[in-house]
């Protein structure tokens, strides 16, 4: 079973930045967070969960990004390949940090973004991560699309025997960009691309805010904010 | 057997009741009493007032939208024909917000909607749930009342298919 680090922590300490490419007021767009957690020398302690909040009035839920869903089940079990076309709805990348004996390690995760079956009405969303070297790793995270904020719960990621859970150092997710749906069009299946997220018509004096809330398993928790610069109209 | 004034209200209002009856759905002008009639001269008079049986489907295509909210304009059929505006509001609730307002040949009507999505990750997702008049202009200026709100919201084009049911008195 793995282990908490049991050593004392520094508080940890996040940035993050976000992006809309295109940068266009009332224009569809695609959404980017960054994340960077920090604690003092050493890895930070695992993350439970992450509390996204977004501007408001951007269209997420009305962006026709995920319009199929796909199950943790068949996610766990076969990997993003094995779900629906159209339940794709972005991708990133994250660093994880763990420790091997004395040494820390670090490794790259590829990250799938997909929409999940909704028990609620809510829109559901699941992370798929893997890592494959130095430790091979499937993991997926859950998240919940609310009004101006998207909550992720993060598992604690094992890593190897009686070593500490993973450590999440850096994330980067992309909400939308290049996919490929299908619709059925007289009996045919016609590939499309979904046209994104809006961006709404008027932008705040101060840009277009984001924040980020870590919670870490440890009970430690940090906040990092950043906006969008104003974007021209379209 | 009863008193004789209240053996005329329950024949007017068997009247009023068999009236009703007859009338299919459609709008339709009806007199409702505000009271009982009366054969008395000093007993409050009967107030006319007109309902509007509202039974109406508007197929909507994609006007513009800004974020979370998308306008759809199109042709209203049924009981009060005429064009639709819409301003659909979706933000990641399972409750999406419409406000509309349809223009027929006698004044407008306009109503505010609160619907329950079903299944958000449907590539077409349907919606119920109840509407609210806000106001009216010409003929049906003083229009009131609430209705049941029905509609499909289109997540690839953004259209959306509305249909509004109540009787509006106005």
């Amino acid at each position: 079973m793995p282990a908490m680090a049991a050593d004392a922590r520094a508080t940890p300490t996040a940035r993050m930045s976000a992006a809309f490419t295109p940068e266009r007021l009332g224009a569809p767009t695609t959404v980017s967070f960054a994340f960077r957690v920090h604690d003092g020398g050493g890895p930070p302690a695992p993350l439970a969960g992450i509390q996204l909040s977004y501007p408001r009035g951007l269209g997420l839920a009305t962006s026709g990004l995920g319009v199929a869903a796909c199950t943790q089940s068949e996610l766990e079990v076969s990997g993003p390949a094995a779900c629906p076309p159209n339940s794709h709805m972005g991708t990133g990348s994250a660093l994880v940090e763990l420790r091997i004996g004395p040494t820390l390690v670090h490794e790259t995760v590829t990250l799938t973004l997909l929409a999940g079956p909704s028990p609620d009405g809510y829109l559901h969303l699941l992370v798929y991560a893997l890592g494959e070297l130095p430790v091979y790793a499937a993991v997926v995270l859950t998240a919940v699309l609310l009004p101006e904020h998207l909550s992720i719960v993060v598992p604690p990621i094992p890593s190897l025997p009686e070593a500490p859970y993973v450590s999440l150092a850096q994330m980067h997710l992309t909400v939308g960009g290049h996919l490929t749906y299908y619709e059925t069009v007289n009996g045919r299946q016609v590939p499309y691309h979904p046209a994104g997220i809006g961006v709404p018509n008027s932008c705040p004096h101060a840009g277009f805010p984001f924040a980020a809330h870590f919670s870490f398993l440890d009970g430690a928790r940090a906040s990092a904010r950043t906006a969008v610069a104003c974007p021209r109209h379209r | 057997m009863g008193h004789p004034r209240t053996r005329l209200a329950r024949r007017v209002r068997t009247q009023y009741v068999a009236l009703l009856g007859v009338v299919g759905l459609g709008a339709l002008t009806t007199v409702a009493f505000g009271a009982p009639a009366s054969a008395d001269s000093s007993a409050p008079r009967a107030r006319a007032a007109r309902v509007l049986d509202v039974h109406d489907e508007g197929k909507l295509h994609y006007i513009r939208s800004s974020g979370e909210q998308i306008i759809d304009e199109g042709h209203a059929t049924g009981s009060f024909p005429g064009w639709v505006k819409v301003r659909f509001l979706y933000n990641g609730e399972p409750n999406v917000d419409a406000r509309f307002t349809i223009y027929g040949s006698r004044g407008s009507i306009s109503a505010r909607g609160t619907a329950r999505l079903s299944s958000p990750t449907s590539p077409s997702p349907s919606f119920h749930g109840s509407m609210t008049i806000t106001g009216g202009s010409g003929r049906y200026a003083h229009i009131h009342g609430r209705g049941e709100l029905y509609g499909v919201y289109y997540r690839r084009s953004y259209a959306l298919t509305v249909q509004a049911i109540g009787k509006l008195p106005y």
